[in-house]
């Protein structure tokens, strides 16, 4: 098996990451309202898309956001035993394991994606997880073309 | 009797699975062969390229490719087959979404010729052939990256009833039908929706004969697989490995679906279940990584090294 894609060594400097965020309803997204409301600073790369429970989140969701496009995905839900439906983030949980290995094998270097969990007033380790995976996806470059 | 009706069969980098399946249909070719003329068929009669590039463009009225595209023949070959046929169909799972062969794509092409050909295990001093032979494509590209196909008849290998079906509606004029479900739909065993404490190899413990193998932590992929194999594996006691591709629409990432199914089943703790899936990759998209999600990123950074 050949490396996963190594880190970029020129990246443009008007390139910014851009990162798509999958947050359920009842924690995450309520966790990113908050950390609006509070005024908590974080950087503006993710696009959040809003779903009921990470439980919905299709793992070709996750893939095709990185087949068009995005340069990281986060995937931000509620803690394990909180699940608004009960068990749905103990499936995305279990997929997520699957993805994240398969996206390895497949050249693609795992740090791109991120699984968190950040209830509804857990709003600064929301911001934290948006940190971080931006600075870390940051580092690595853009996912197209830096593959030379 | 009517008109036979012209015929190519054309065959790309591939196992030649499926036209052994075309053969299978036995006696039925008796009432079959009749009523086809062959106009091309380079696996089992002395035709050439020229045989097929000299006839006029459109004037075949189906093709058949089977294979993928990993050599620049197989590529010519293909772009001459749509040139050529009315109808052109994309026979097999190699031929429709990558198949077996598009598990090369795991690698760079430098590292599928050191496997293949310079440390090949069974030779010493193993060189990559370059005389008589045609070039290597640097990545394997679902055929319908090159072409458009008129039907998609996915399976590795179709069955034989299912191939006798097509090739009969195809005599008669008639429009093929395919009807799209999932393998679970012809599946016999009984299924209960229960969730799965442990994923077991298909190795491990006795299957009950009644019960849905997902159900019992056998992975299965019948619920993310066109079922026109109408369950031959799963109701003869074997789990679905997936070798008819997606569920229609076709389009739809087989892998993530067969992955969404899994956790639905076995939302257990990360690590129990890469114990048993050490090899995701190859268990879900095993049939259709190339035209897959992951497959198309892996096929441009490939393409980038070429560049
Ligand atoms: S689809 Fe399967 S049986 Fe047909 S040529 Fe490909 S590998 Fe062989
Ligand atoms: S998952 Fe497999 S065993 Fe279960 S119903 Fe579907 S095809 Fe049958
Ligand atoms: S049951 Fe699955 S593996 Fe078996 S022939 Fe059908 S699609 Fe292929
Ligand atoms: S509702 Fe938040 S993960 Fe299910």
């Amino acid at each position: 098996m050949t490396e996963a894609a190594q880190e970029t060594k020129t990246t443009s400097e008007d390139w910014e990451p851009k990162i798509v965020a999958f947050c359920c309803n009842w924690c995450s997204y309520a966790g990113a309202d908050l950390a609006g409301t509070s005024r908590i600073q974080y950087p503006p790369n993710a696009r959040i898309i809003r779903v009921n429970c990470t439980g919905r989140i299709d793992p070709e969701f996750i893939l095709a956001a990185l087949d068009m496009g995005a340069d990281g995905v986060l995937v931000s839900g509620c803690h394990p035993g909180d699940c608004h439906y009960t068990s749905g983030n103990l499936k995305m949980r279990a997929r997520w394991a699957l993805i994240k290995r398969a996206v390895e094998q497949a050249g693609i270097d795992p740090r791109r994606i991120r699984l968190q969990w950040a209830s509804a007033s857990e709003a600064q380790i929301f911001a934290d997880g948006v940190t971080l995976l931006t600075e870390q996806v940051r580092k690595l470059g853009p996912l197209r073309g830096q593959w030379r | 009797m009517t008109e036979p009706v012209s015929v190519a069969m054309g065959q790309g980098s591939s196992c030649w699975g499926c036209y052994q399946s075309l053969v299978d249909i036995h006696l039925r070719l008796a009432d079959v062969l009749p009523k086809l003329d062959i106009k091309f068929w380079a696996c089992v009669a002395d035709f050439k390229h020229k045989d097929l590039e000299s006839y006029p463009d459109g004037s075949i009225a189906v093709g058949f490719y089977e294979g993928v595209a990993r050599t620049e023949e197989d590529l010519h070959l293909l772009k001459t087959m749509r040139k050529k046929c009315k109808t052109l169909i994309a026979f097999g799972s190699c031929s429709c979404f990558g198949g077996i062969p598009g598990l090369a794509n795991f690698y760079d092409i430098e590292d599928a010729l050191k496997v293949k050909f310079k440390d090949n295990k069974t030779v010493s001093g193993g060189q990559v052939p370059t005389e008589n032979v045609p070039p290597f494509e640097p990545v394997i590209r679902p055929n319908s990256d090159y072409v458009d196909f008129d039907i998609y008849l996915p399976g590795c290998p179709p069955t034989s009833d299912l191939i006798f079906t097509a090739v009969s509606a195809l005599l008669e004029g008639k429009e093929i039908e395919l009807p799209p479900y999932a393998v679970c739909h012809y599946c016999n065993r009984e299924k209960k929706e229960t969730p799965i404490p442990e994923i077991l190899r298909p190795y491990e413990g006795v299957a009950d004969p009644d019960r849905c193998l997902l159900e019992q932590g056998y992975v299965c992929l019948g619920s993310a697989t066109w079922g026109l194999c109408e369950g031959q594996c799963v109701n003869r006691g074997a789990t679905c490995r997936g070798c008819f591709g997606p569920v229609p629409p076709i389009s739809q990432d087989q892998g993530a679906a067969g992955v969404g199914m899994l956790g639905t089943y076995a939302p257990i703790e990360p690590d129990k279940i890469l114990e048993k899936c050490k090899d995701p990759l190859g268990m879900f998209w095993r049939f259709s990584y190339p035209s897959s999600h992951l497959g198309r990123i892996r096929i441009r950074r490939e393409e980038a090294k070429t560049k």
